[in-house]
């Protein structure tokens, strides 16, 4: 390449991605190191905020739960969005484009809004618990509402789509003549999904379900409007140093191991990629 | 007499049924009729190609013998079992696809070996039908590579091992060499040859390459528009073609337009009196056309012998290698190709030179107008 060809290939570089990476910059780079800046008590200097949270109950509780809340959404969302993903694939594409749409949906409503409305579902006077009492003659209150249950119910609900769009990706990836292979060589539909069509779809699995797991451990509405008091996690952590005790830098530490947490995580889920590929 | 008649009975039901029959199949999209009342036999151990133009409605039989499609009207039946509402699975046939369509996450081993698995053989019977079934496709040495890490002929070799490995009563080939380049095909189709010779296997064979189906087949089934327009052996196609269509689709072809001025004598409207065969359906005095295939047509000194010769203008000169296309002109207007080899004779062919040209009456095929 021409010196000449180079510059006019850096400034189209500039020109397209230039705005966007400088707005990132300004809103995410710079905050990201005042937050580091702080969480090692700057301008002083110290880790005591990490060796705080080292020796803290509330920190690795919320950490262990954070991940164990993670786990239970990002599974319960695959569970759920596999199937949804798959009838999907089978639909004519206009009637895809329409299904999809409503998959979305429950994207154009705020979390907020969303998690109220679970407490009126799921309280103990709420609907199911109502219905159920309808059905079975006496009260029943079960403890639907501020436990894990709610929780991962919550964060589920929000999640799905993530997981639907990618694995609807791999699914329709399929030459669907593979399909018709097997069966013509008598395979039955059983035996199509389980060597067919799970195993090719399995890439579109681990993005949603990598994906889902991030956003998860980043999450704070939900666990803070459904949960109870053991369901603390650390974005609901980070909320508690910041306005109830103000000891930023420790708020700012936990931001960090969160983002380090999240940033190892990414790194596992590509790595598994690059293998499964080779 | 009576014995040996009652013997012959006999004999004749124990000759095994058609392979495949398709009995007054009807398939309709909407308003199009995709296939208009289709009768098609396939013998055991035939080659048999369908042949067309796309939308002809090639693609839309074989859809509804491996039952992705279903017949609005009419039935198919394999082996003499009525299978118009078997599932596709339970059908016993053997397809190879256009694009292979092998497993990716699998191996060439576990690709061969699916269907066994789906029959349920035992791992060892596997191990033995599989390693033979390579052996003899040329692929040994390949069991553990992915598909990917093979050439197209490679693969599609993979394909037709599949098929082979569980001895389906029909394997059907939707465009099996359309994916690959002109070599290949070539190649491959001398593969498909010597294999149906070797397995004995019935193939339907889709196409709408006519050269491959003139080479492969025992008999080719032309469709045109959802019909069967003519089904025969590859030389009675291409020597006696029904209709202008089957004469234009295979083969390169003159067509004349005209009308039988006598019992043998075509009188063409561009003015040429040509002695033909005639045919007992096309009446005398009647409207008709002409059929006279391009390599047909000799170059002729003018004094010779010849029952139809004539003096043309040349038009154009194409020379193609192993031979030359020349395009003539009448002097009542009309043009013709032919075809020759190409030798030093022609080397000097000029544009708007005269020529004579001949041909046997023998060489002519009427067709309905």
């Amino acid at each position: 390449m021409t010196m000449a060809a180079m510059t006019k290939d850096r400034i189209g570089a500039l020109c397209t991605i230039g705005p966007a990476a400088a707005f990132m910059v300004g809103i995410v780079g710079i905050p990201l190191f005042y937050i580091l800046y702080v969480s090692f008590n700057g301008p002083h200097f110290s880790p005591s905020a990490y060796v705080m949270l080292l020796s803290s109950r509330l920190f690795f509780q919320s950490l262990w739960s954070t991940f164990e809340t993670s786990i239970l959404a990002t599974v319960l969302s695959v569970l759920l969005g596999y199937p949804v993903a798959v009838h999907l694939a089978r639909q004519p594409a206009r009637r895809r484009a329409l299904m999809m749409i409503m998959v979305l949906m429950p994207f154009w409503t705020s979390v907020l809004v969303k998690s109220y409305a679970f407490t009126i579902i799921l309280g103990r006077r709420g609907i199911i618990n109502t219905a159920l009492s309808c059905v079975v003659g006496h009260k029943v209150a079960l403890p639907l509402l501020f436990n894990k249950f709610s929780v991962v119910i919550g964060m589920a609900n929000y999640l799905v789509p993530f997981v639907v769009f990618p694995v609807l990706a791999s699914l329709l990836a399929i030459d669907p003549a593979l399909g018709r292979a097997a069966t013509l060589m008598g395979a039955r539909p059983m035996r199509v999904f389980r060597q067919i069509t799970l195993p090719l779809s399995l890439p579109g699995v681990i993005a949603g379900a990598s994906s889902t797991f991030i956003i998860s451990l980043g999450f704070f509405v939900v666990p803070a409007l459904l949960g109870g008091r053991h369901d603390v996690m650390l974005a609901n952590l980070v909320d508690f140093y910041t306005r109830e005790t103000l000891d930023w830098p420790a708020a700012a530490a936990i931001g960090m191991c969160l983002l380090a947490v999240i940033g190892m995580c990414g790194f596992i889920a590509t790595t598994l990629r690059k293998v499964r590929r080779v | 007499m009576v014995h040996m008649e009652k013997a012959n009975t006999n004999n004749d039901m124990v000759v095994p049924p058609d392979r495949l029959r398709l009995k007054d199949v009807m398939v309709r999209y909407g308003s199009f009729l995709a296939l208009d009342n289709i009768n098609l036999v396939i013998r055991p151990g035939e080659f048999l190609s369908l042949l067309g133009p796309s939308g002809s409605g090639k693609s839309t039989i074989l859809n509804v013998i491996n039952g992705a499609a279903q017949p609005d009207a009419g039935s198919v039946l394999i082996d003499g079992r009525d299978v118009t509402d078997v599932p596709a699975r339970d059908r016993g046939l053997g397809m190879v696809f256009q694009n292979y369509a092998l497993l990716p996450h699998m191996n060439v081993f576990d690709n061969i070996a699916f269907p066994l698995r789906v029959r349920k053989w035992p791992a060892d019977r596997i191990r033995h039908a599989v390693a033979d079934i390579l052996r003899r496709m040329g692929l040994e040495g390949f069991a553990h590579r992915k598909p990917r890490e093979l050439s197209g002929g490679q693969q599609q070799r993979v394909g037709i091992a599949r098929c082979l490995v569980y001895s389906p009563s029909i394997i059907l080939m939707d465009e099996p060499l359309g994916a690959l380049d002109k070599n290949m095909r070539e190649q491959m189709q001398d593969e498909i040859k010597t294999l149906h010779h070797a397995t004995g296997a019935t193939f339907l064979y889709v196409t709408h390459d006519q050269e491959e189906a003139l080479n492969l087949s025992d008999r080719i089934c032309l469709m045109n528009r959802g019909r069967i327009e003519q089904i025969g052996s590859p030389q009675e196609m291409y020597f006696r073609p029904v209709s202008e269509f089957a004469a234009t689709f295979l083969g390169e072809s003159n067509i004349l337009s005209g009308c039988l001025a006598g019992k043998d004598l075509f009188q063409s409207d561009c003015g040429l009196s040509i002695h033909v065969e005639g045919r007992p359906d096309i009446a005398v005095g009647g409207a008709a056309r002409l059929l006279l295939r391009p390599e047909h047509i000799m170059c002729v000194t003018p004094s010779a012998d010849m029952p139809n010769r004539f003096v043309f203008i040349v038009e154009n000169v194409n020379f193609v290698g192993g031979f030359i296309r020349v395009t003539v002109r009448g002097r009542g207007g009309g043009r013709l190709q032919f075809k020759a080899r190409a030798h030093n004779d022609y080397a000097n062919l000029q544009v708007d030179s005269e020529i004579h040209l001949g041909w046997l009456p023998s060489d002519t095929v009427l067709l309905p107008a």
